[in-house]
């Protein structure tokens, strides 16, 4: 248990025939990880998640930067002085060897009583529910089981960091929904420090503390879940997070009476400006104009709002999604009310105002309100 | 244009039964989505039909022909691959125009030129015309294979699992674009996928298949609201359904239920309480999805169960909030924003007048109440 301190981390590979050759896969990234947290690293693929995690772990070498495990400067340890346990996505277990033995390994390469060896397998086993499959091989268990083993593997040594790689990208639905709860229970029974990187976002959004959301090498975010889904940075990360992904488009600015409105492409469709964002913008311009489906409403006939068509209606059980034609995009609201529209109905659209992003349409960076 | 009837389908390879005695008819003009889990035999029924496999036993009948003995490219089908399988020197252009230049469907280069824009122009892939395969998104490369498969006006178009390569982004996008574009399809469509999303949007009819075998065939509505059995209501919805035993007590004024170990006894809405008694089960599971349960964090009537907090794990615009109530785990749908301590205590109101209740030995669905309501497609 311990703080973890990423200190202006870089890395670039010097294979001659990497295209990463001038390039850093791993670009000036900090990240501070609290006593005890849960840390996300988020990206997708290629984004640099894996090679800071092998970093840490000293699997890699580090080209420039610093990284410090409670006090200790980390960068020239040994990988196994470095006291971090780590777990693959592909499990990796020795196949001769039963789970016990799997759990055990490390603990006996490092000559460990077997009596205490036993002890702790005895602790850790029931939290990952693995008690009784311990006489078990590898061969006869399922992937969800074999990941669990890896993981108990991972936390029998005490490690100060545990580090997990995609630990549930190999595995089906269901198992995917019930190690990742697991998983949840786990850091809080041993409250150890956890990074987890993945490329699925609601794995991060659900296990960690904080995200920390990579593209191209370099940290775009770093905050807890909802700071994230609320006040997204740029655009990059607003389309990367949330399920169904945020609406964003180009909208073309007008300007009537002094009150601006944001007009959308191929439709009659016109929004007041909210006054916080007049600064930004300006009669004939545009913007990236964003909105997530769940703040897009259907307006009771009262209601101030644009008459619309339905382009496409689906019901997908715990909600429903209602799309209309904006130009080539479509704006998607969603709605958990037992409603039903048709392929061509027309509903008036309304769009909480207090809700609205907006982006720079060069750099894509967030206007206005930031956290 | 066509209909098309499998009967008594199976296909074995070696030992392993790929479809057991499977039966379904597909009417004119119907989006038709074959749905299950991994190796459930979904792309064997496809390519039985496209005649890449040809069954053990059983018919597969287009237009109330046998078809069992002809060659696939007569059969008229159209098919079109996860892996969308463009011709990588080929542009879009000649990929879409590629079937209507095969021997068998050979047309003039004008009607071709004409029939090529028309496709793309429905699929919006119309500026990407010249370019080829590598120079194009993956999103676009299935717009092309899609669009390869619609020009030819085929009788039956067949996907397997479209959209299982794209990014969920992406996904959402595409399944949306493939609903709206199903109004101007009209031609018959079967659709494999093992994604329920998919599979309630799209489908007119869903066939719900497991292990060779079909388990329910019916509207996103029917498989959704009545699932014939646990394995099928289990299928769809995230978080999974809520399934666990309940006990029957019969009392002076009719049968009440009693669950999870709680003391009250919970009334039946008198449908449900019809049928339970005609079919005389007593072994019964009580099915409930995390929509219709309500928590409180503060003691409330005597009908709240007590639990804790299990695991809170927000996903976007919503979390899920799993439950411990005397060891059984209680999946519930809570706002993204709740905040709450691994732990600690939380009480559930189950709505029960949306319980599904399953025969807990067979696994069979037996009622719901108002169910009626939900088969005759009103909601």
């Amino acid at each position: 248990m311990a703080k973890l301190l990423l200190k202006k981390l870089y890395k670039r590979y010097s294979n001659k025939h990497s295209k990463l050759q001038n390039d850093f896969a791993v670009n000036d990234f900090s990240l501070e990880c609290n006593d005890g947290e849960f840390v996300g690293i988020l990206g997708p693929s290629g984004c640099g998640k894996t090679t800071t995690l092998r970093m840490i772990a000293g699997l890699e070498d580090i080209t420039a930067g610093d990284i410090f495990i409670g006090n200790t400067r980390i960068n020239d340890l040994h990988p196994k002085d470095r006291q971090i346990g780590l777990a693959f996505e592909d499990y990796a277990l020795y196949p001769p060897l039963n789970v016990y033995d799997n759990i055990a390994f490390n603990l006996r390469a490092k000559k460990v009583k077997e009596a205490d060896i036993l002890s702790e397998i005895k602790r850790i086993a029931p939290l990952l529910k693995v008690d009784d499959l311990l006489d078990s091989r590898p061969v006869s268990l399922s992937g969800g089981q074999k990941q669990r083993v890896n993981i108990a593997r991972a936390v029998i040594r005490k490690p100060k960091l545990l580090l997990l790689d995609e630990p549930l990208s190999h595995l089906d639905g269901k198992m995917r929904q019930v190690l990742r709860t697991e998983i949840k229970r786990l850091h809080k029974e041993i409250n150890c420090t956890t990074i987890i990187v993945t490329h699925d976002q609601l794995e991060a959004m659900s296990l960690a503390d904080r995200i920390a959301i990579m593209k191209d090498g370099k940290l775009q975010q770093y905050g807890t879940p909802l700071e994230i889904y609320n006040y997204p940075v740029n655009e990059f990360v607003a389309g990367f997070i949330g399920e169904p992904p945020m609406n964003i488009m180009t909208v073309t600015v007008s300007k009537t009476d002094g009150v601006f409105f944001f007009n959308f492409s191929g439709t009659d469709v016109s929004i007041p400006v909210p006054t916080q964002y007049y600064p930004h913008v300006q009669e004939g311009g545009t913007v990236r104009f964003g909105i997530r489906p769940s703040d897009v409403l259907i307006g009771q006939q009262s209601s101030m709002g644009s008459m619309v068509q339905v382009a496409v209606f689906e019901n997908l059980g715990e909600e429903c999604r209602i799309s209309i034609r904006v130009g080539d995009d479509y704006l998607t609201m969603t709605t958990s009310e037992e409603i039903r529209y048709r392929q061509g109905d027309v509903i008036k659209l309304v769009v909480k105002s207090d809700r609205i992003h907006l982006f720079n349409p060069v750099s894509g960076d967030r206007l206005g309100e930031k956290i | 244009m066509a209909c098309i009837e499998l009967t008594h389908i199976s296909k074995q390879f070696r030992k392993y039964f790929a479809l057991d005695d499977v039966s379904f008819q597909v009417n004119d003009k119907e989006f038709f989505v074959l749905f299950g889990p991994t190796g459930a035999g979904k792309t064997t029924v496809l390519k039985t039909i496209a005649g890449i496999e040809s069954p053990d036993e059983g018919n597969v009948k287009i237009d109330n022909e046998i078809v069992n003995l002809i060659e696939p490219a007569y059969r008229n089908v159209s098919m079109v691959f996860e892996n969308y399988a463009l011709y990588p020197h080929f542009s879009v252009y000649d990929n879409i125009a590629s079937p209507m230049r095969s021997p068998l469907h050979k047309t003039d280069e004008e009607t071709i030129h004409k029939e090529v824009h028309r496709t793309a122009a429905m699929l919006k892939i119309e500026h990407l015309l010249d370019r080829l395969p590598s120079q194009i998104s993956n999103g676009q490369k299935q717009r092309v294979a899609i669009g390869r498969c619609l020009v030819r006006k085929p009788n039956v178009f067949l996907m397997d699992e479209p959209l299982a390569h794209l990014d969920a982004k992406l996904r959402h996008f595409m399944r949306a674009e493939l609903k709206e574009m199903q109004a101007n399809f009209d031609t018959t469509t079967i659709y494999v996928t093992h994604d329920y999303l998919e599979a309630l949007s799209l489908g007119n009819r869903i066939a719900v298949i497991n292990r060779g075998q079909i388990e329910q065939i019916g509207t996103a509505n029917e498989v959704y609201y009545t699932p014939v059995n646990q394995f099928t209501a289990r299928l769809f919805g995230e978080p999974e359904i809520n399934i666990f035993g309940i006990e029957l007590i019969e009392c002076e004024n009719g049968p009440k239920i009693k669950m999870l170990n709680n003391e009250h006894f919970f009334d039946l809405e008198p449908d449900v309480v019809k049928v339970l008694s005609e079919q005389n089960v007593h072994d019964l599971n009580l099915g409930i999805r995390g929509t219709c349960i309500s928590y409180s964090f503060a003691k409330e009537e005597d009908n709240f169960f007590d639990g804790t907090v299990y695991s809170l794990e927000p996903i976007g615009n919503k979390s899920i909030l799993i439950v411990d109530i005397d060891g059984e785990r209680i999946r519930i749908i809570a706002p993204n924003d709740l905040h709450a301590e691994l732990d600690s205590p939380i009480f559930l109101k189950f709505d029960l007048k949306k319980a599904l209740f399953f025969d807990r030995t067979s696994e069979e669905f037996i009622i719901r109440h108002n169910q009626a309501h939900y088969i005759g497609g009103l909601i």
